[in-house]
Formats: structure tokens, C-alpha cells, sequence
């Protein structure tokens, strides 16, 4: 099933749209928003410049730093008494970026969030449990307000009590689950140590996860745990930009569709910041195209994608972005090898011997980049002698080294050892930057 | 044959304590256990009296646990008795990948356990040389 009319329009219609709405945030933002005033007048840039949607390429970009610097409200282009809600992320160096939706902003986030739970398989008939942790994460909150839209039965179970929210899970007969993807692989592990079996004791057989990416052998995973005709799709949002809603996968697992009205997508060289070609890998950047509290302009994401404009089977006519590689914030460079963690995580979770959860350690000995990443070992079948075990050790290096081309020690831990996450994983540890 | 039980544990304080807690809460009766000194994990071998119900506890608790067949023989208590039996394994062409003792029982006779790599060759050879070979 498809939500709303703008997901099938034609390119013309939609590009139509967009340049509309462009061109209205950016005079908003200019008589508006001082910031961004004086970032266009150092660009020689005025509202008037923007003729087509080619044009967006002359405007400034927004970084986090800039939420940062006019904190909390400094990027408003609202007075505070439009505002209906505030969140705010956690912030976990310095100071917390600041977000704001006025009636019409919520609305709006609404409709895209509720685009996203029909595009993942929801329909009123389902009961959904949100295990995002509610407060000043958007996450929790944008799922709930989009899936009471469709008339899902929500309930606001939030994060922890893993137990509890699996009784819910039962007694409710629950058929979507929101989490994110560690969390609901930590759900799954628990209902398997209660003696359940999710596909015959539980009813869940869609999955809306979000808050951090999900490698495909991550999906095969909730596949094996959950069910294999389990639909596993995964969103994309941050709240700097609206929060969940974004955009998010159908059916065809073929990418995250973008709404592309409200939201303007680009692909630049993370480096240069030049524009590139369509479906070239680089960052994301969004324009906010219809918000009224923060509406920002080309924000850098700092996510690796590349944009996909070809329709999709399923009728969409949205650009898809590929489900990301990374966050270029999380690259990293192991004796002069780019690597993100998700690239290891698709090595790891191929090798059958050991479990989902991993825990990479960076350091720095003599000069030279180490990396250990601790496994949980899961097969019994090689207890029977060091050997067998000290061969998986080596051949989970050899992949790799043959894949990825780095080099890591593999330390082999007692399954449920290694730390479970209820939201955002935190897997890799740079001893690097903690410049310890 | 004897059924023993290999339980992985993490080179780290009382990552063996840990086992045995399970265990002697589920009051199953250790018989025989060893481990070696390893640098990064190891493996703890341990006979018990109730091995599947061990397994089964052991598993609930989040180990990796395995059970596999070693062979047990009855020794006596003098010079040389080990001795004789490795020499039957050896001449046999068999090879013994570790060997552990119970832990004393009473006035019984030393029981020893025994991993060769061809097990059921192994329990033939001991008996036809008159090595007594214990079960559970």
C-alpha cells in the first residue's frame, strides 16, 4: 500500500514542488534567521538567485556546529510562541543540539512517519510496540504520532524491563515492533532465554527499525531470531532534520525511500563539497523543504550514500537512498585503511561459530594502529580442542584481511559477555581520540 | 565411556568459579575437572554425576557447553600402573590428546581420564590388555 499521492507523482510534478518550496525556505531563512542571513550575504547569495533547483548548489551549508553555535533557538526562523514541542539530541560532547516543531511542523512529521510505517508493511489492523526510549530523542515520539495516524494500536513501552515488554509483547498479541536493531536483536535473545519461541508464542512479523543503520547479514540475523517471514525494513531520520521520517524502505528492500517533498536530497564529496552526479557515493545533504521551526538548508548529514533515482517496483517514484555504508564521522583508518564498523560487522556476522554482538577496540602501539575486535563465541562444536578454536580465531582474521584489508586480533568471549544496547550500539572504542 | 562436559571460560578472575557456582547450585556432584593454563580463553573439562541435566543448567546460564565421550580406567594405586597403560595406547599407535585425573574417591581406586584421538580403538585396545574401564 502507498499513503500519499506524492510518492507516485512524476519527477516534473515533484521537482515542481520542491523548487517551490525551496525557494520560499530560503527567503524565510533570510528574512528570518540572522545566521543564515549573514552566511548568504558572505556567499553573494540572495533568495532572488534561486531560479531552479540547480541553484541550491550555491547556497552554504549547515553543519552541526552551526545548531552548536546558536544554541537553543539561534536557527529558529519562528518566534518561541509557535513552538509546540522542543527535543533536543543527547549531546554527547559539548552541548546538546536543540530542535523545534511548531502545529504545522508536527503534522508534516506525522505524514512522513506514517508514509514510512505503510511503505514497512503497517496498516490499522496492527498493534505496535515502540522500544525507543520516549524524551528528548525524536525517535520514540515520531513512530508514536505516525502509527496512531494509520490507526495502529500503539503501545508506548519505551526502552528496558526487556521482560515485561516481552509479557506486552504476548498478552497484547503486538505485530510491529519499533527498536533499533541492537535492541531488538537483545529482545529476541531474551525471549529465546525465557523459553519462547517468537514464532509461535509472539505475533510480531514487522520490524520498523531505526536510530542506527542495519547491515544485511544484521537483517538475516533478526531473519533467524524473529522469523524468516518476519518484514525487517529500517528508516531514516535525524533530529536536526525532522527526526524519523526521512525516509525508509518498502517491500522491495531496494533502498530508503526519500520523501522528497519535504525533504531535498544531494550527494556531495565529503572533501570538496562539490556536488556529485547521481548515483555517485558520497554525503548526504538535506534541505528542509516545507519545515517552519528549523527549516535548515544543505545540512551535511555526514552519512555515506549514493541516491537512486530509477522507480521502484513498488510504484514509488521517490529517489531511494542505499541503506548507508557508514557515517563519515564513523570511518575508521586502520594503518592507512578506511573502514567502517558496519563492513566489519557484514564480515562477522557471516561466520556462523559466533554471535551478533561485537566490540572493536582501536589503539595505537608503537606507532602502529591495533585492532581487536572480542566475539562471542556461540558453537559448541569446537570445544572439542584448542586447535578448532584457535582456527576459527584465524580464520575470522583471514576474512578480514581478505575483505576489508585490515588487520585485527580476534578475541573469542563467553556468549552474553560483550554489552547489549536498548538504543544506539556504541560497538567501537577509538583509543586513538580518547588520546589515552 | 564416560560422558565430560567442555564448558568455554574467558582467561579472567573467576571466570572458573563460575562454572562451579552453577553446578553446586543445581547441586550436581563434581567428579573430575581440568583446565590449562592458556593465554586468552580456555576450556574447562569437568565430569559430573548428572551430565546432561549439567549441560542443560549450564547452557540456561549462558555458556557454550559441549558434551562429548572420554574413556575412564581404573588404576592402582602403585608405581607404574600409568605407565602401563600409556604404553598400551602408544603401542596400539594411538594418541592421547590430554589426560586428567577424579578427584579421590574414598578408598576407591585412581580413575583417570583419557582423550585419544580414536576413542572406540582405543576403549577396545585397553580392555583386551585387561585395563579395567569405568562408565559414568
Amino acid at each position: 500500500m502507498i499513503w500519499a499521492k506524492e510518492e507516485t507523482m512524476s519527477r516534473t510534478e515533484l521537482e515542481k514542488i520542491q523548487l517551490e518550496r525551496l525557494q520560499d525556505t530560503v527567503k524565510r531563512v533570510y528574512e528570518k534567521v540572522p545566521a543564515y542571513r549573514a552566511k548568504m550575504e558572505t556567499a553573494n547569495i540572495k533568495p532572488e538567485d534561486i531560479k531552479s533547483l540547480a541553484d541550491l548548489a550555491k547556497l552554504p551549508f549547515t553543519v552541526k556546529q552551526d545548531l552548536r553555535d546558536n544554541y537553543p533557538f539561534g536557527l529558529f526562523a519562528v518566534p518561541k510562541n509557535e513552538l509546540v514541542r522542543i527535543h533536543a539530541s543527547s549531546g554527547t560532547t559539548g552541548k546538546p543540539t536543540v530542535v523545534g516543531c511548531t502545529k504545522n511542523d508536527l503534522d508534516m512529521w506525522t505524514e512522513c512517519v506514517t508514509r514510512i510505517a505503510v511503505m514497512g508493511g503497517a496498516s490499522k489492523e496492527d498493534t505496535a510496540q515502540i522500544c525507543f526510549g520516549y524524551g528528548m530523542f525524536t525517535g520514540a515520539l515520531g513512530l508514536h504520532f505516525g502509527l496512531e495516524n494509520l490507526g495502529v494500536a500503539v503501545c508506548p513501552t519505551s526502552t528496558g524491563n526487556t521482560e515485561k515488554q516481552i509479557m506486552y509483547m504476548k498478552d497484547f498479541e503486538t505485530t510491529v515492533l519499533v527498536a533499533t536493531p541492537s535492541y531488538a536483536l537483545h529482545i529476541a535473545e531474551v525471549v529465546h532465554k525465557m523459553g519462547l519461541d517468537p514464532q509461535k508464542d509472539l505475533k510480531v512479523k514487522i520490524g520498523l527499525f531505526g536510530g542506527e543503520g542495519m547491515t544485511e547479514p544484521m537483517r538475516d540475523e533478526m531473519h533467524r531470531l524473529w522469523g524468516s517471514d518476519m518484514l525487517v525494513t529500517q528508516n531514516y531520520g535525524m533530529s536536526e532534520l525532522i527526526g524519523p521520517g526521512v525516509s525508509g524502505e518498502c517491500p522491495e528492500l531496494c533502498g530508503m525511500h526519500i520523501n522528497e517533498d519535504y525533504f531535498l536530497p544531494e550527494i556531495i564529496d565529503p572533501n570538496t563539497g562539490e556536488v556529485l552526479p547521481p548515483g555517485e557515493k558520497g554525503e548526504l545533504v538535506i534541505t528542509c523543504l516545507k519545515k517552519e521551526a528549523l527549516p535548515l538548508i544543505r545540512y551535511r548529514t555526514r552519512d555515506i550514500t549514493r541516491l537512486m533515482y530509477e522507480p521502484c517496483k513498488c510504484g514509488r517514484t521517490t529517489v531511494r537512498m542505499e541503506n548507508l555504508s557508514g557515517r563519515s564521522d564513523d570511518m575508521l583508518i586502520i594503518r592507512g585503511v578506511n573502514v567502517f564498523p558496519s563492513q566489519i560487522e557484514e564480515v562477522l556476522l557471516k561466520v556462523e561459530e559466533i554471535g551478533a554482538h561485537y566490540e572493536i577496540t582501536v589503539n595505537r602501539e608503537n606507532h602502529l594502529d591495533t585492532m581487536e575486535i572480542k566475539v562471542e563465541l556461540v558453537d559448541e562444536g569446537l570445544l572439542e580442542s584448542y586447535a578448532a578454536l584457535g582456527e576459527l580465531e584465524k580464520k575470522i582474521k583471514h576474512q578480514l584481511k581478505t575483505v576489508l584489508g585490515i588487520v585485527a586480533s580476534i578475541k573469542l568471549v563467553a556468549p552474553n559477555s560483550l554489552q547489549r544496547f536498548e538504543g544506539k550500539a556504541k560497538r567501537v572504542t577509538d583509543l586513538r581520540k580518547e588520546g589515552i | 565411556m564416560i560422558k565430560q562436559l567442555s564448558v568455554f571460560v574467558e582467561n579472567e578472575v573467576g571466570s572458573l568459579a563460575g562454572v562451579t557456582a552453577v553446578l553446586k547450585e543445581n547441586k550436581i556432584n563434581l567428579k573430575a575437572a581440568a583446565s590449562f593454563d592458556t593465554p586468552e580463553f580456555g576450556i574447562m573439562r569437568i565430569v559430573v554425576d548428572q551430565p546432561e541435566e549439567a549441560k542443560a543448567v549450564l547452557i540456561q546460564e549462558g555458556f557454550v557447553v559441549k558434551i562429548s565421550e572420554v574413556i575412564g580406567v581404573e588404576l592402582v594405586d602403585q608405581p607404574g600402573d600409568l605407565d602401563r597403560v600409556l604404553h598400551i595406547i602408544a603401542d596400539a599407535g594411538l594418541c592421547v590428546n590430554y589426560i586428567y585425573s577424579f578427584v579421590l574417591r574414598e578408598n576407591n581406586a585412581p580413575v583417570m581420564i583419557f582423550h585419544v584421538n580414536q576413542l572406540k580403538m582405543a576403549e577396545e585396545v585397553l580392555k583386551n590388555n585387561n585395563v579395567k574401564v569405568v562408565n559414568q
